[in-house]
């Protein structure tokens, strides 16, 4: 007796079950009965546009600049950028980059906002935001203001700029501050920052530096100007500091609360203006020279050193 | 012989009335006619008594092409009464506008804004704005529609004096024995005229505004303050008709500005603002004002005091207008669009006028014989337009209280029948009062915490629909 080993072949009847039981759920008309249900049973012609849409409503996207070269920042990373830019500029006061970061990061929208209704209420500061001026080397003509007499404002800024050695084209343009106008008053601050040192006088180095941010804080309020004015003596000499404290504070304070907002001066069309008029016009007073007086103390130095060494 | 005389022509010059109504405005009118309309008052006889013509509000049969400055917001709840006493049969329906939203904000932050929408209630308009001439107009109309010679209105007569036959006199020794337990005389107020007339009167009503001489009469003590504010109306065109048929208003520091829809392209403009400014605006040049309405309706305040600054030098300075525009255009063109009203390109010439803002409300409404409606019993600030409503449902709530006093056959002078009206009417007056009263105050500061706080409170209402829905219900009268 031979078994035969036979192999059943049962699955022919499931498989003609099942594809009997697909034909007619995925049968044409069940697919479109389905399609017909969820909503949508023709192809949609939207279908590519709406995709680009989502595109553009992805999460995380930057939105759309406010004006050319504007740098949309959400809040923690202008946060970022005012952590990494006052360390750095307290190590590094002389390196521009970190000084820009930090006069933009700290430059919140309250503030702004109130050097806006400060230039609102007032006539020229109307007229500068409408005409949005530009103090650049090309928009000022810098031989004609060589050419001016001495005492003019158009003189010293000049005269200033020769002796420092810089230039009005070394301002950087503002890029993080979020909405066209409040760039723009920044902008405006930060150019005329130069026209600061020309009517008092005062110079680059870094003690002049200090007595105009405050003299700036007290006038305009720009906590850039006060953080300078707070921090930087830190890194002075006692001399230097000395010479502050008694001298040049007292000024800077004085003279920044006496004085009309500076940021409603139309710099450009005053040029030919006589500087001591235009410092009373405006409540102003002159500081002393720094760099006379620092050659002075040097001088003394000196002679004291070679009275020791006699 | 000569006191005969005496007696003989002071008869002939006293008459009795049940009703005298000091007052022409909406409110007495309303008043008269609702007496007359309802079948158990309506044999009262009634006195009219108004101190200016109204042979000018029954002119309005022919109305003049543009509108009045004096419109009101008027709720359905007050039309639903007109309705009922049979007035609004006689208005000119063709010059009512219907509006169906309010859209509220704060100057200091666009952002902060309600929009009440009646649709969302089911109900098909908030409110009517309507001129106060025509809801005058169909009262008359009304009443002289009864020819009831029980009615009696004596326009161009003022009130010389008001006499109370028995006043009490408050400084008397409570041990004394009263020698005149009986009144001699009738205690009706006697009413003094212009004319050499005298009525004595067994209920005075004083509809008589705001220096209530009835109010005086009945030493009632009104109490509030003034807001040293001024309201100027004047009535505008639109840039075009809007479709949106909204009210709007802009809460600025020196008060709220309102824009409210008229029908076509017009609309007019309630302007709370210090006295100073009150001057300057009815000052301003008639082709700059509409440019001004424009700018405080969107521009921050900043700009507004400065183009204030200079047209207060130079009323008519229309280089301001290059200043106005170039402010607007840094507004998105959209959002201009959506979220604020349409500008405004005209004011009707003469159309621009003031009057002071106050609150006030008396202690009580009635003492014996007397009650007070309308302006005579409380004012209050314009912001969310419920003056004359207030005074047509001072009517209801009196009419109501007279009816069941007749029903009971009591003596509708006494205390007993008005102190139903009092106790219906005063404390809805009073909340309302209130609510406005904080309004104002709220909103007539920029100090920031403040700001902040009604900024959060603004957009939490506007998000929360039931109690939007609750305010809304308020604001059109349930």
């Amino acid at each position: 007796m031979s078994v035969q080993l036979q192999f059943k072949r049962n699955f022919i009847l499931p498989l003609i079950l099942t594809s009997s039981v697909t034909r007619i759920l995925f049968s044409e008309s069940n697919v479109l009965a389905n399609k017909i249900e969820s909503g949508l049973h023709y192809l949609d012609p939207n279908k590519k546009m709406t995709r680009e849409l989502e595109k553009n409503n992805q999460p995380f996207k930057r939105r759309t600049p406010d004006y050319p070269g504007h740098v949309p920042l959400y809040n923690h990373e202008k946060l970022l950028m005012f952590l990494g830019s006052s360390i750095g500029s307290f190590f590094h006061p002389e390196r521009n980059e970190f000084i820009v970061a930090l006069g933009e990061s700290t430059a919140i929208k309250p503030i702004l906002k109130n050097l806006q209704s400060t230039m609102l209420s007032n006539a020229i500061g109307r007229q500068i935001l409408r005409e949005k001026p530009r103090i650049t080397s090309t928009s000022l003509n810098l031989d004609y203001l060589r050419s001016l007499p001495d005492n003019t404002i158009g003189k010293s800024y000049i005269n200033w700029l020769d002796r420092e050695g810089v230039s009005p084209d070394t301002r950087v343009a503002v890029k993080y501050i979020d909405n066209e106008e409040l760039a723009y008053i920044f902008q405006r601050y930060r150019e005329c920052h130069d026209f600061y040192h020309a009517i008092t006088g005062l110079p680059i180095i870094i003690e002049g530096e200090i007595a105009v941010k405050v003299f700036e804080f007290m006038n305009i309020g720009i906590p850039m100007s006060g953080l300078g004015a707070l921090f930087a003596p830190l890194r002075l000499k006692k001399s230097q500091r000395r010479r502050l404290r008694e001298i040049y504070y007292p000024w800077a304070l004085q003279s920044g609360l006496n004085s009309k907002p500076l940021i409603n001066v139309y710099w450009e069309k005053i040029l030919e203006k006589d500087v001591d008029e235009f410092r009373k016009e405006m409540h102003i007073e002159q500081p002393p020279d720094l760099r006379n007086m620092r050659k002075e103390y040097f001088e003394m130095k000196r002679r004291e050193k070679e009275g020791m060494k006699l | 012989m000569f006191r005969i005389i005496k007696r003989f022509s002071s008869q002939l010059t006293k008459t009795y009335q049940d009703v005298v109504i000091i007052g022409g405005g909406p409110a007495g009118l309303t008043l008269l006619t609702a007496l007359k309309t309802s079948p158990i008052t309506k044999n009262l006889k009634c006195t009219l008594i108004e101190g200016t013509n109204l042979d000018k509000v029954r002119q309005f049969n022919d109305p003049p092409e543009y509108y009045t400055n004096r419109v009101v917001s008027v709720t359905p709840k007050s039309i639903e009464f007109m309705k009922h006493i049979g007035s609004w049969d006689y208005i000119h329906e063709d010059r009512i506008k219907q509006y169906d939203g309010i859209i509220a904000y704060d100057s200091q932050d666009s952002e902060s804004r309600i929009e009440f929408d009646v649709s969302n209630i089911g109900k098909d308009m908030l409110a009517s704005m309507c001129e106060v001439i025509n809801i005058q107009y169909s009262l008359l109309t009304k009443i002289e529609s009864l020819e009831d010679d029980t009615i009696n209105i004596k326009d161009n007569i003022k009130v010389i004096d008001i006499i109370n036959p028995v006043e009490p006199d408050m400084n008397h020794d409570l041990n004394e024995i009263d020698k005149n337990t009986a009144i001699p005389e009738l205690d009706w107020p006697i009413v003094k005229l212009s004319n050499g007339e005298s009525i004595q009167t067994r209920l005075l009503i004083g509809a008589d505004g705001y220096n209530s001489p009835v109010r005086k009469f009945a030493h009632i003590e009104s109490r509030g303050w003034q807001y040293n504010k001024f309201g100027v109306v004047a009535t505008v065109k639109l840039q075009f008709e809007d479709f949106r048929s909204v009210g709007w208003q802009r809460f600025l520091t020196t008060g709220p500005l309102a824009i409210l829809p008229l029908t076509e392209d017009n609309a007019t403009i309630v302007w709370s603002c210090t006295p100073e400014l009150s001057d300057l605006f009815l000052k301003i040049n008639e082709k700059i004002f509409p440019h001004l309405i424009t700018a405080a309706m969107v521009l921050d305040e900043v700009d507004l005091n400065y183009i204030y600054e200079v047209l207060k030098e130079n009323p008519d300075d229309f280089s301001i207008l290059k200043d106005i525009e170039w402010r607007l255009s840094k507004f998105d063109p959209l959002t201009l669009e959506q979220n604020y009203p349409l500008p405004v390109v005209e004011v009707i010439s003469n159309s621009r006028a003031r009057f002071p803002l106050k609150m006030s409300h008396a202690d009580t409404y009635i003492s014996s014989r007397v009650a007070l409606i309308g302006d005579a019993a409380h004012t209050i600030h314009p912001l969310a337009g419920q003056g004359l409503n207030m005074g047509q449902s001072d009517v209801s709530a009196l009419v109501e209280a007279l009816e069941k006093g007749m029903q009971r056959g009591m003596d509708i002078g006494s205390p007993l029948v008005l102190e139903n009206y009092v106790s219906n009417a005063w404390p809805s007056n009073h909340m309302l009062l209130g609510v406005c009263d904080k309004l104002h105050k709220i909103f007539s500061t920029d100090f920031y915490p403040i700001v902040f706080a009604r900024g959060i409170g603004m957009k939490s209402i506007n998000m929360i629909d039931t109690v939007k829905d609750f305010m809304m219900k308020q604001i059109s009268g349930k």
